[in-house]
């Protein structure tokens, strides 16, 4: 099993406004604290990539106490120079936000280059309330998605120049300046929430797909429809296509551990996720079918998940490092999942590189099976290298 | 009082549509706003004491499925130009309120000519300097309420019958079509404006005293300085949608603007 360090870069605070996203005002922001915040981050995935993290994950989301990275790009390239090592993922760039999302083409090739070909590219819709942010239409999201992946794709593989003409996108000089390292292109990941639309999109062109906080009997249900689809496209699906997002949290015994998750990662859901209703549910964003599927079988709002439920659904791995062995195992050997990525918080800084410390001696050697593997060879890419 | 609405299933140029009918008289079409699709309340119904009124569900809302095709306001325009030609309809009184008031904004100034009058209650489209409409799609329903209504009675006409997944679904198709033409830019089309300049039928403005989505001061004030001739009648007892907070008062209004329009020849 792969091990991905994953960073949301949260502001963490509390408050008693409707929602943490997009209306949570900004003067709540203390770009000082902010700093300190910033350092302390990129400090602790540096310091997961020597304790042997083989990958190291950074987001995009917007206006929020969430995650304060609305450019991953930036945080990615800040990696690159202090790390030799391990992937640099970025799960992902929002496609559909961008109006020119050949920058992202650009912008990934640059990390690329300079990284010496160790980025992994997610591709991602953004979550409904980044439509409220950006002022793109939802009803456009999908349609936006692929055809900006489209372009990305032929701009990282196709001899330049050549012209685009989309619905959305035009271009009449697609030629980018760098082009990316690894070939035929960076590995392209689809972290997403399990619509048949998009599994069906990601297994026909061997992108890993990424399940982030989702409960486990749903995690198992769409890796099955992945690898379904998968055999429907006349391969079968690596153990490196499917991972998963899962909060982990280790500790010298469970009862500790049980105390930092239920205060230091119910945050993340309860405040970090508390949003004004409308922004789950932006018009258009979900097709017809999928609303109605959600509506006869309507998920719990994070805001409203207790520690209980979470605990018992499996949102969160939590434990003593035998106790966690156990549970991850469970990831391994029924799920399949090539590759968990997870955060870690243990209430201070200080506290959570001791954490990350734990883990990768006590947890992570009984998962090394796979040591000499590379993951990325083969996944994430629908074309051969040439 | 007039005779029950029957409901009409139509084919219009290939996009299948629910209308609504009742009363007899000269043509009167009426677009819906937000979420009055599939609904004939008093408004139509004293309306229906004077003319034939024709009330269809605009794609996507109601009883009419959505239409992929339709991507921009002018295409909703250029569908009730097809309805008008598929109905063999010369001329119509059109009314339109809201949403649907922009609607046939957008028609009046491709086609004026086919219009015996003009009423537009409390009508969005325009972009109107000092203001920016309210985004009701960030809105949860009491806020909804209290931005569109001055009476929040008056909402209880346009609530959902229960909170089933047909009619949760229903809603968000509803909110789809309607995000769909108007979610950026917001409620506006920019090149309207300048082309109101082009309608000629006689033109009625309802507006509501208190409509805090798109004000009388000056949203209202802007659509009467654009369209020539246009006549403005304030209700002062109105929020954003008055045919539905003082009915019978909009509806009057409009048969007097209709009749001093004269027939549809």
């Amino acid at each position: 099993m792969k091990f991905y360090y994953f960073h949301l870069m949260p502001y963490v605070m509390e408050h008693d406004e409707p929602s943490s996203w997009v209306t949570l005002s900004n003067r709540h922001y203390d770009p000082r604290e902010g700093q300190r915040l910033y350092h302390e981050y990129l400090d602790q995935l540096e310091y997961a990539e020597r304790l042997g993290w083989d990958g190291l994950c950074v987001n995009e989301h917007h206006q929020n106490c969430y995650g304060t990275m609305p450019s991953p790009n930036v945080m990615a390239a800040m990696l690159v120079r202090r790390t030799t090592r391990a992937k640099i993922a970025v799960l992902g760039n929002g496609l559909p936000l961008r109006e020119n999302p050949l920058r992202i083409a650009e912008e990934i090739a640059m990390l690329d280059v300079a990284s010496g070909g160790r980025v992994i590219s997610g591709f991602v819709r953004g979550i409904s309330a980044e439509y409220f942010s950006t002022g793109v239409n939802p009803t456009h999201s999908r349609e936006r998605f692929y055809e900006a992946a489209d372009l990305i794709l032929r701009a990282w593989t196709e001899p330049g120049p050549f012209a685009f003409d989309g619905k959305f996108y035009r271009y009449h000089y697609v030629n980018p300046w760098p082009r990316p390292l690894q070939q035929p292109h960076p590995p392209v990941w689809c972290p997403s929430q399990g619509s048949s639309e998009t599994v069906e999109w990601a297994a026909k062109r061997r992108f890993p797909y990424l399940m982030v906080f989702t409960p486990i009997a749903r995690i198992a249900q769409i890796y099955r429809e992945y690898r379904e689809a998968c055999e429907r496209n006349g391969y079968t699906a690596s153990p490196y296509q499917l991972s998963v997002n899962v909060p982990i949290v280790v500790a010298e015994n469970d009862a500790k551990a049980r105390a930092i998750a239920e205060k230091n990662v119910m945050w993340v859901f309860n405040t970090g996720l508390r949003m004004h209703p409308p922004f789950w549910r932006p018009p258009g964003y979900m097709t017809e079918a999928s609303v109605r599927k959600m509506l006869e079988n309507p998920p719990p709002l994070p805001s409203d998940l207790t520690f209980a439920q979470a605990d018992a659904q499996g949102y969160i791995i939590h434990g003593s490092p035998a106790t966690v062995r156990d549970k991850l195992r469970v990831f391994a050997d029924e799920l399949k999942a090539g590759i968990v990525c997870s955060g870690m918080n243990g209430g201070s800084h200080e506290a959570t590189l001791e954490m990350m410390q734990l883990f990768a001696e006590e947890v992570m050697p009984h998962f090394r099976e796979d040591a000499s593997v590379d993951e990325t060879a083969g996944v994430g890419r629908s074309v051969a290298a040439p | 009082m007039a005779a029950e609405a029957a409901r009409h299933d139509l084919d219009v140029r290939g996009t299948p549509v629910q209308m609504l009918t009742g009363g007899a008289g000269s043509e009167l079409l009426f677009l819906h706003g937000a979420g009055g699709g599939g609904r004939w309340l008093p408004f139509q119904a004293r309306l229906a004491e004077r003319f034939h009124v024709r009330c269809p569900s605009h794609p996507g809302h109601a009883g009419s499925p959505a239409a992929e095709w339709i991507e921009h306001i002018s295409d909703l325009a250029f569908h009730y130009l097809d309805l008008l030609d598929a109905l063999k309809l010369e001329r119509v009184h059109l009314v339109g309120a809201s949403f649907g008031g922009w609607i046939a904004a957008e028609l009046a100034v491709m086609a004026s000519s086919r219009l015996a009058s003009l009423t537009l209650i409390d009508p969005v489209g325009i972009k109107v300097e000092g203001w920016i409409y309210p985004f009701l799609f960030g809105m949860d329903i009491p806020e909804l309420v209290g931005t569109v209504f001055h009476n929040p009675m008056a909402a209880l006409a346009l609530a959902p019958p229960d909170q089933s997944p047909d009619t949760l679904a229903l809603q968000y198709r509803q909110g789809t079509a309607l995000a769909r033409v108007s979610w950026n830019p917001y409620l506006y089309d920019p090149l309207l404006r300048r082309r109101l300049a082009r309608i000629t039928a006689p033109t009625l403005l309802c507006w509501g005293a208190h409509d805090r989505l798109a004000p009388l001061d000056p949203c209202g004030q802007a659509w009467a300085k654009e369209i020539p001739g246009a006549r403005l009648r304030v209700f002062a007892d109105s929020g954003h949608v008055p045919h539905l907070e003082e009915a019978e008062a909009v509806a009057d209004a409009v048969i007097e603007l209709c009749e001093r329009a004269g027939g549809l020849a």
